[in-house]
């Protein structure tokens, strides 16, 4: 069954808590019928671009919905329309929806239609175009199209679920989208909390009992630091990705919430999120269990090869795809026992000590272990010494920092080989990103 | 600014520090004299970068001034400053009061 057809099925079952209330299923496909209803009277003739902007909510996954069923090109955007003149610019948007809580306004943006030949083979097969943009630490961002159509057909085979989940990732992210489509496919509650602080997600959680956390490493570290556990009872599986998850903070958290499954999720912007098993719950390997996902090692690097993987980008070349199709995912990994992977960190990131090579998650892992640090990032510098030097940022509360410092590198010391051992110990009042950088 | 003197007070309180963090009572009994790299010297390649790294939070602290001080131009010196005490001492002299 369709997910539009799904979600009127669901009726009177709860379908997304936040702000506004909490919007049944039965009141979400209204919002999509007046959605529809306002795309009719804009009389367009052909498929359009338009930019979305706004956060989870009913509106903006009305108008998502409503915008995908007519064939047009949507770019979901966060935050407000004056932080993306370039992006709306880059898909040639003529139509803006700006969308908050149950409420939407559009606006007309001035602009030639698209001549893209991406829009245009999309626009030939009759198939809509989801837009979603990398996060851009490596320069511009880059627009990948996606096949809308194909991409919400793979949540077709959702069976019905009661377990409230929360949204953590945002609505511009394929991770965020997912867990989106997740929970209406399945007719359970998306709760959406006021903000991503942890102290705002835990009492998000208790209030509406919410069941499946999906988070990255870096905001379930700051969830126990916040010491917020008594509001987290609720919960039953946790899913993580995004970024490496150092085996330590794991067994912090299975300590923390014994009741609680942790499940890896894996999946890139390209090639959507992926369908993953852990071969047991403490460990950090992981294996793909996607019929419509192919995968292969290459030199270290994963290959991937789905079939929801974007019909290409706007504004860049297709070099990480092979001509027959597999995406060069830019993941150094380790292949385990029994078809099982562990994902290192990004290629680009090993840091190279006098020719000796590391990754960062490695040396993250151990820091985190030591009492007083809050967080971290570790990173290479370059040292006329030794080519590359191992820096780490941590955030700690900690009042004699020189002691920690002594302590973070005898840690290093005992567990790490020598190379690995941070050099450089600086303390910051917070560090930003993930770990991984990269979006997922 | 830091005199020689002062400069020599903060290598040696950094060394003794790196000695006891690495376990090698030897650096806490450095002196002037001390070989820190090279042939039969006190620290390996990290233990070095260490130091450096360490020394240049120090020199942060004491004169709030960031400084570099393994560069490439002080790796191309004819006489290394990494390789004693008393060289490194004058370096860091040198180097704050640029």
């Amino acid at each position: 069954m369709s997910l539009l057809s799904r979600i009127t099925s669901y009726s009177a079952k709860p379908a997304l808590a936040g702000a506004w209330g909490v919007v049944t299923y039965g009141e979400l496909a209204g919002m999509i019928a007046a959605a529809r209803q306002s795309l009719a009277q804009l009389k367009l003739d052909r498929p359009t671009a338009f930019g979305l902007v706004g956060e989870h909510g009913p509106a903006s996954a009305a108008w998502l919905l409503a915008l995908a069923e007519a064939g047009h090109f949507v770019a979901p955007l966060s935050g407000n329309v004056a932080e993306h003149p370039a992006k709306l610019a880059l898909i040639n948007a003529q139509w803006i929806v700006v969308a908050e809580a149950k409420a939407a306004k559009l606006l007309p943006r001035v602009d030639e239609p698209s001549a893209h030949p991406l829009f245009a083979q999309l626009r030939a097969a009759g198939a809509a175009g989801l837009v979603l943009f990398s996060s851009g630490t490596s320069g511009t961002p880059k627009a990948m199209v996606h096949d809308f159509g194909k991409l919400l057909a793979s949540y077709d085979a959702r069976h019905e679920s009661d377990l409230p989940l929360l949204a953590l990732l945002g609505f511009d992210h394929i991770g965020g989208l997912n867990t989106l489509f997740n929970a209406l496919a399945s007719g359970a509650l998306l709760v959406v909390p006021p903000s991503r602080a942890p102290a705002d997600v835990a009492t998000a959680i208790a209030r509406h009992r919410v069941a499946i956390l999906p988070a990255s490493p870096t905001f379930l570290n700051l969830l126990l630091a916040a010491d917020v556990l008594a509001d987290l009872a609720s919960l039953r599986v946790i899913t993580y990705g995004t970024e490496p998850m150092p085996e330590s903070l794991l067994h912090r958290l299975k300590a923390a919430l014994p009741r609680v499954r942790f499940i890896q999720t894996f999946g890139t912007s390209e090639t959507g999120i992926s369908r993953t098993e852990s071969p047991d719950a403490g460990s950090t390997f992981l294996r793909f269990e996607d019929p419509a996902l192919e995968w292969k090692v290459v030199d270290d690097e994963l290959w991937l090869r789905s079939r929801t993987q974007i019909a290409g980008y706007l504004n860049a070349s297709n070099e990480r795809f092979t001509a027959d199709g597999w995406f060069r995912t830019g993941d150094r990994v380790e292949k385990g026992p029994h078809g099982t992977l562990r994902i290192l960190g990004r290629l680009g990131e090993s840091i190279n000590v006098g020719g000796e090579k590391l990754m960062p998650a490695e040396v993250e892992s151990v820091v985190l272990t030591v009492p007083g640090v809050t967080d971290c990032r570790v990173r290479g510098e370059t040292h006329p010494l030794t080519g590359q030097t191992v820096a780490v940022d941590v955030v700690s509360f900690t009042s004699d920092q020189e002691a920690l410092r002594a302590a973070i590198r005898i840690a290093c010391r005992e567990r790490l080989a020598r190379h690995k051992i941070p050099t450089r110990v600086t303390f910051v009042p917070s560090v930003s990103g993930e770990r991984m950088k990269k979006v997922r | 600014m830091l005199t020689r003197e002062q400069a020599l007070a903060l290598v040696l309180r950094r060394l003794a520090a790196l000695g006891r963090e690495l376990r090698k009572p030897a650096l806490e009994q450095a002196d002037a004299q001390t070989r820190l790299f090279g042939e039969a010297a006190a620290l390996d390649s990290i233990g070095l970068v260490t130091l450096i790294a360490d020394l240049e939070e120090d020199i942060r602290v004491a004169t709030g001034k960031t400084v570099t001080l393994a560069d490439e131009k002080a790796m191309s010196r004819l006489t290394s400053p990494f390789r004693r005490v008393d060289l490194l001492a004058e370096y860091v002299a040198e180097v704050t009061n640029r």
